[in-house]
């Protein structure tokens, strides 16, 4: 009945993203020059943003930067988003080419990991076991420790809010190969944590 | 359920139900029927839900202490006219709203902090809403429309209510669950049973979504004093236990179920007199104040009814998803 998972110490509950939101009626405020929509737009999105670029980047600075100049973009191209996507994941996709710009030179590590997808073993390995017993603080340890790539995919399906449509669409591949990248990001999770666990 | 890439059809969930429901988005109903009697898709979800917590815990405490708008650039650039002041202006709302984040904070604004004993305070301040306070204490009395609640400093504190008022009621309730009745229920599974931690009778209520609990809405049939019988909509009948740790959660209440004792968390405006006209109560009855002092912090995202529900709703299943 518990969850060995969960933090420890007080509670914490959240509740869901506001859909009643109008992100799109911020942009095209924003698109006029409204400075409070772009005030508004910034308390709503902003730290999600900030969020998923730390996670990649890993530096804090940098990621501030990044989180700037996307917002710039942001107020200067608000009238040429046209709704074929969510808010949310108009900007992190605007944040992923801002990192991708600043990043240049740094290619991200490349991990060919579509053979995993959709292909869970029956029986778990040690890896796996390994995911069985970490503990939380654990697994956090381990995620700064993933690759760019993987923390990356893992930030946008878990960290943004983002469908795995969305999460495709940001990153420009297939859902399939969405659920690949995640599964050998867990897989790579795993890998560490056992490494971890066997050092212990 | 899930065609694999060799052309044969698994059992199990396909793996974007698993990141789907780790990543708090929704499930059909039919995986959802599927996971709560599969212990081999269970572990592959709580497998799943072990990175994406840790992965939001990453993100609340990279954003508990971001303040993003406050410039620290280590190159030179001059951010000139509109969107400086732009920058500024939202530099300054971030820095305000930085500490309502807490866990999962991408996705949610409503934060609840359970903590030591109480200060003593009748009223204290909700964060994100200046126009409401929260009155915690001892239910009293319930007068009417009206209840007299006992702040930990002893000092009665009356809370009126109006059709409006949102009442919820959680706690030891399996007297609440009853034959016909549809529940929405949260726990773990064994060998095809349910173990009920949360049990929530009534409208389902999206506040009560703690982590961890495969939930599966239904009928009760066959409701004894040891469980019951979940029965689904496409008609899978799921037995599931009961104990004295079963939480039943009443999201909508009425004041006469309320019961003397229970812990009362109010929330609403504050009166020249001292009362309080409440927006929302909740009554809590697995923290019944002579057993439990607690201190309490909310902090929700907006003064909207909605944002208000759902921090009460937060607290009606404090003690079970508060580990």
């Amino acid at each position: 009945m518990n969850d060995p998972h969960q933090g420890v110490g007080a509670p914490t509950f959240t509740a869901s993203h506001d859909p009643a939101r109008d992100d799109a009626g911020l942009l095209r405020r924003i698109g006029q020059g409204d400075e409070d929509a772009m005030a508004a737009f910034y308390r709503a999105h902003g730290r999600v943003v900030f969020a998923q670029v730390l996670l990649v980047v890993g530096e804090r600075v940098l990621a501030e930067e990044i989180v700037q100049d996307t917002m710039l973009a942001v107020w200067r191209g608000a009238g040429s988003f046209r709704g074929e996507s969510s808010v949310r994941s108009w900007v992190i996709a605007i944040a992923r080419r801002q990192t991708r710009d600043r990043l240049r030179g740094q290619r991200l590590r490349v991990v060919d990991d579509a053979f995993l997808a959709d292909q869970p073993g029956s029986d778990p390995g040690p890896e796996v076991m390994a995911l069985d017993r970490a503990e939380l603080a654990e697994v956090r340890g381990a995620i700064r420790e993933l690759a760019s790539a993987h923390r990356e995919v893992l930030g946008l399906a878990f960290g943004s809010g983002l469908s795995l449509p969305e999460v495709a669409g940001v990153l420009e591949i297939p859902v399939g190969t969405v659920k690949s990248r995640l599964t050998a990001a867990r897989t790579a999770l795993s890998r560490i944590l056992d490494k971890k666990g066997q050092n212990r | 359920m899930n065609a694999d890439p060799t052309g044969t059809r698994s059992p199990h969930l396909d793996l974007g139900n698993l990141i789907a429901g780790a990543a708090g988005q929704p499930i059909d109903d039919r995986a959802r029927e599927h996971l709560a009697g599969c212990e081999h898709c269970q572990r592959e979800a709580n497998r799943w839900n072990l990175v994406a917590d840790g992965v939001r815990g990453l993100a609340a405490a990279a954003a508990e202490t971001a303040q993003p708008g406050r410039p620290r650039r280590t190159r030179r650039r001059v951010l000139a006219g509109p969107w400086r002041r732009v920058m500024l202006v939202a530099g300054s709302a971030a820095a305000a709203l930085a500490l309502l984040v807490g866990l999962g904070e991408v996705t949610g604004y409503v934060h609840v902090h359970l903590s030591g004993p109480g200060t003593g305070t009748a009223l204290t301040a909700v964060t994100g809403c200046s126009q409401i306070q929260l009155a915690d204490g001892t239910l009293e009395q319930v007068n009417g429309s009206s209840l007299v609640i006992k702040a930990a400093s002893g000092q009665p504190v009356t809370v009126t209510t109006t059709a409006t008022t949102f009442v919820s009621m959680s706690g030891p309730l399996l007297g609440d669950i009853t034959d016909g009745a549809s529940v929405m229920v949260r726990g773990s599974t064994s060998g095809g049973t349910i173990e009920a931690a949360i049990v929530t009778v009534g409208q389902p209520f999206s506040a009560v979504n703690p982590p961890g609990f495969v939930p599966v809405q239904g009928t009760v049939s066959d409701a004894s004093t040891a469980g019951f019988t979940l029965v689904t909509s496409s008609g899978t009948r799921i037995p599931v236990t009961t104990s004295g740790s079963t939480l039943v959660v009443i999201p909508h209440a009425s004041l006469g179920q309320l019961q003397a004792g229970a812990t009362i968390f109010a929330v609403g405006h504050a009166g020249p007199d001292g009362t309080l006209s409440a927006r929302a109560v909740a009554a809590v009855l697995q923290l019944r104040s002579g057993l439990l002092h607690i201190g309490i912090s909310m902090k929700v995202k907006d003064c909207s009814p909605r944002s208000i529900e759902e921090a009460l709703g937060a607290i009606s299943t404090a003690p079970v998803s508060g580990g």
